[in-house]
């Protein structure tokens, strides 16, 4: 992502540039937590294994699909998020317009008042970065392994596996990562 | 960048638009046909002149540098370093710094140049931005490409609700030229979370609020005032009344920077007066922290806190102007801060002697707070013109109507005491045998002339209950220096 204009910041600068995200919730129990798939391929199969993770878990989930992941989300599936879940997921961005987009989709809902989490492969890593720093949002993000494109139904649902302790945990203070299942 | 020109030899900067360097084109290739190395660089057409392989600089990032001033201008470079330069055309001088005689035949001996572009009005600042050293101290908020500056302002909390000017270092470059003052100045600590600001994040909050730079010394001069202890800012922001910072400002710079104390100078359509009043309030919430919900905690709040700034009406011989009042020299700049609400109308078109009008100014500012509670708010009146016609005619001034509106707003203790009347508001039980009971302290009633001509609508703002206390929270007047 290029830069555009720079400004100099107004504040007596005792905070971080950013702005805080929204606090992660201390239960995940009797809340709803939306599962975002951006719209990019490949992304449902992680999902669907995320949601059957979750569910093991005993967290309720709301499944939301954008029509494409090339443009942020429809303002109705915004307000509907808002409407009716407390947390968000958001997966998979492996390009640099879903990583834009879906960035921006989490900073309007952590306006909201949502805790939310990205997760991004490995590659776009920096340009997430470079978004937080341009929206001004300290999102938070999880990444798994690049390319996913590639990668078998079974691969991707052990990403999943791999990251859903992770996922959890940057949205629930409750759900600290279990160390031993990351390990294996 | 200068690299790229020779270790020696003749750098001449130009613009087709100028028509002296239109006419000494010609002088330019006898200059290169000597076989001394010549740099032409131009400030608007890449292909001017032709003949000359110009260097473009449309981005004006070598007139900047070189700080040129006028075009064409010839500088003479040895070994890297500039030695001689020289503007225009004079055949003398061009010989002078070329070392060539006889130039331009034919021309005249002498022709003045044109501006340089970078002289243009607003490009400097851009170019001391772009390619020079701002000094400033602020931490940079870089943007993304496609993202809207305005947006972005809002999304970091920057914003009071209406939309801020993006502060881009031209902009606040072009801010600070308006004092005399030094970026880096500290000018005291804002509250609520009593945060040191200095000058240039004035400036930045200044840029925001959409100020001229011309407005900066009363920007300056009302945070000055705002951080005055008596000023009680602190209170003013966090409390859950109404109130906010009024700011008159008096002296002759109202008049120089266009401020209105005319028809609907309490209104909006007055850019000194919207922003300067704004420019404090963003100061407030950028660099105090003092934001509605979380420190500022007023219940209802008030339009005049987004701002409330505005001229007196000095055009009036007879009339005192309110910072003379309070001990500033006449002649003199001074802005006057009172912590206030908003405006409460007051109609009075059938009152015809100073006296009728005194009784009804005075049953209408008794209302202020509570019609029961006394000295526990201060008062600002904005006498209108036609009102105070009234009294100059029958030649009461300041200090008359000041003195004559308190004797009328005495009441006895027993009148205004908790639970008389039927109403529990009041004052102290204990003062009910007092005989005279004043609604304000005698310094707690300040009247400012303003307004348009026509019209017997005068205004009243209430002070903030900080007023009670009568030593520790007190209006305050502060002469605005450059």
């Amino acid at each position: 992502m290029k830069s555009g204009i720079t400004m100099r910041d107004p504040t007596a600068e005792t905070a971080s540039a950013l702005r805080a995200r929204a606090n992660p919730l201390t239960t995940l129990q009797g809340r709803t937590v939306a599962l975002m798939d951006i719209g990019k391929m490949r992304g449902d199969e992680f999902i669907d294994r995320l949601e059957q993770l979750c569910h093991e878990r005993g967290v309720a989930t709301r499944r939301y699909k954008k029509p494409t992941n090339t443009r942020v989300a429809p303002r109705e599936m915004i307000a509907d998020i808002a409407a009716h879940c407390q947390a968000v997921i958001i997966a998979l961005s492996d390009c640099g317009s879903c990583t834009s987009c879906s960035t921006h989709d989490l900073s309007d809902l952590d306006k909201l008042g949502l805790v939310g989490v990205s997760v991004l492969t490995e590659e776009f890593r920096h340009a997430f970065e470079q978004q937080k720093s341009a929206i001004g949002f300290d999102a938070a993000s999880i990444y798994v392994p690049h390319p996913m494109q590639n990668k078998t139904t079974a691969e991707l649902h052990a990403f999943a596996e791999q990251s859903v302790d992770e996922i959890l945990s940057a949205i629930c203070t409750a759900e600290a990562p279990n160390p031993v299942r990351r390990a294996a | 960048m200068q690299a790229a020109f020779p270790e020696s030899g003749l750098l001449i900067f130009a613009k087709r638009e100028c028509d002296t360097c239109a006419m000494v084109e010609p002088v330019l290739g006898e200059l290169a046909r000597t076989g001394q190395p010549v740099v032409v660089l131009t400030q608007d057409d890449p292909a001017f002149p032709a003949s000359l392989s110009p260097i473009d600089d449309t981005a004006l990032e070598h007139s900047f540098r070189f700080d040129i001033e006028a075009v064409p201008t010839v500088i003479r470079l040895e070994n890297g370093k500039e030695v001689a330069r020289t503007f225009g055309w004079n055949r003398a001088e061009w010989s002078r710094v070329s070392g060539v005689n006889g130039l331009g035949a034919g021309l005249p001996d002498m022709r003045p140049g044109c501006g340089s572009k970078t002289r243009e009005p607003g490009v400097y600042e851009e170019l001391v931005a772009r390619f020079g050293e701002t000094g400033f101290a602020s931490r940079r908020i870089t943007i993304g490409t496609w993202d809207d500056e305005i947006e972005a302002c809002f999304d970091r909390g920057w914003s009071d609700g209406l939309p801020v000017v993006p502060p881009t270092d031209a902009r606040i470059i072009r801010m600070l030229s308006g004092t005399a003052r030094k970026p880096d100045e500290i000018i005291g600590l804002v509250p609520p979370n009593l945060l040191p600001i200095t000058v240039e994040k004035v400036a930045i909050n200044a840029v925001m609020a959409g100020c001229k730079p011309e407005y900066m010394p009363v920007v300056l001069a009302a945070l000055e005032a705002a951080l005055e202890p008596e000023a009680t800012m602190h209170g003013v922001l966090c409390t859950t009344c109404f109130s906010g910072p009024i700011l008159v400002v008096n002296g002759p710079i109202a008049r120089e920077i266009g401020m209105n104390s005319g028809i609907n100078c309490l209104g909006q359509g007055n850019r000194a007066n919207a922003t300067i009043g704004r420019a404090l309030q963003l100061i407030i919430r950028n660099v105090g922290g003092g934001r509605p919900g979380e420190l500022d905690r007023a219940v209802l709040g008030g339009p005049g806190k987004l701002t409330f700034c505005f001229a007196e009406d000095e055009s009036d011989p007879t009339w005192t102007p309110l910072s003379v009042a309070r001990g500033i020299a006449p002649g003199k700049n001074a802005i006057t801060l009172f912590q206030g609400d908003g405006i409460q109308g007051f109609i009075d078109q059938r009152s015809r002697t100073p006296e009728q009008l005194t009784k009804s100014l005075a049953m209408a500012l008794l209302a202020v707070g509570h019609p029961k509670l006394c000295e526990f708010t201060n008062a600002m009146l904005v006498l209108v013109p036609e009102h105070y016609a009234i009294f100059r005619d029958a030649g009461w001034d300041r200090d008359r109507i000041t003195r004559e509106l308190h004797a009328a707003m005495v009441r006895s203790g027993a009148d205004v005491v908790q639970g008389a009347h039927g109403i529990g508001e009041g004052i102290d039980p204990k003062r009910r045998d007092e005989a005279a009971v004043n609604k304000f302290w005698p310094e707690g009633l300040l009247i400012v002339h303003a307004g348009g001509q026509a019209g017997l609508f005068s205004a009243i703002c209430a002070g903030w209950t900080g007023g009670r206390f009568r030593h520790e929270s007190k209006p305050v007047t502060r002469e605005i220096r450059p």
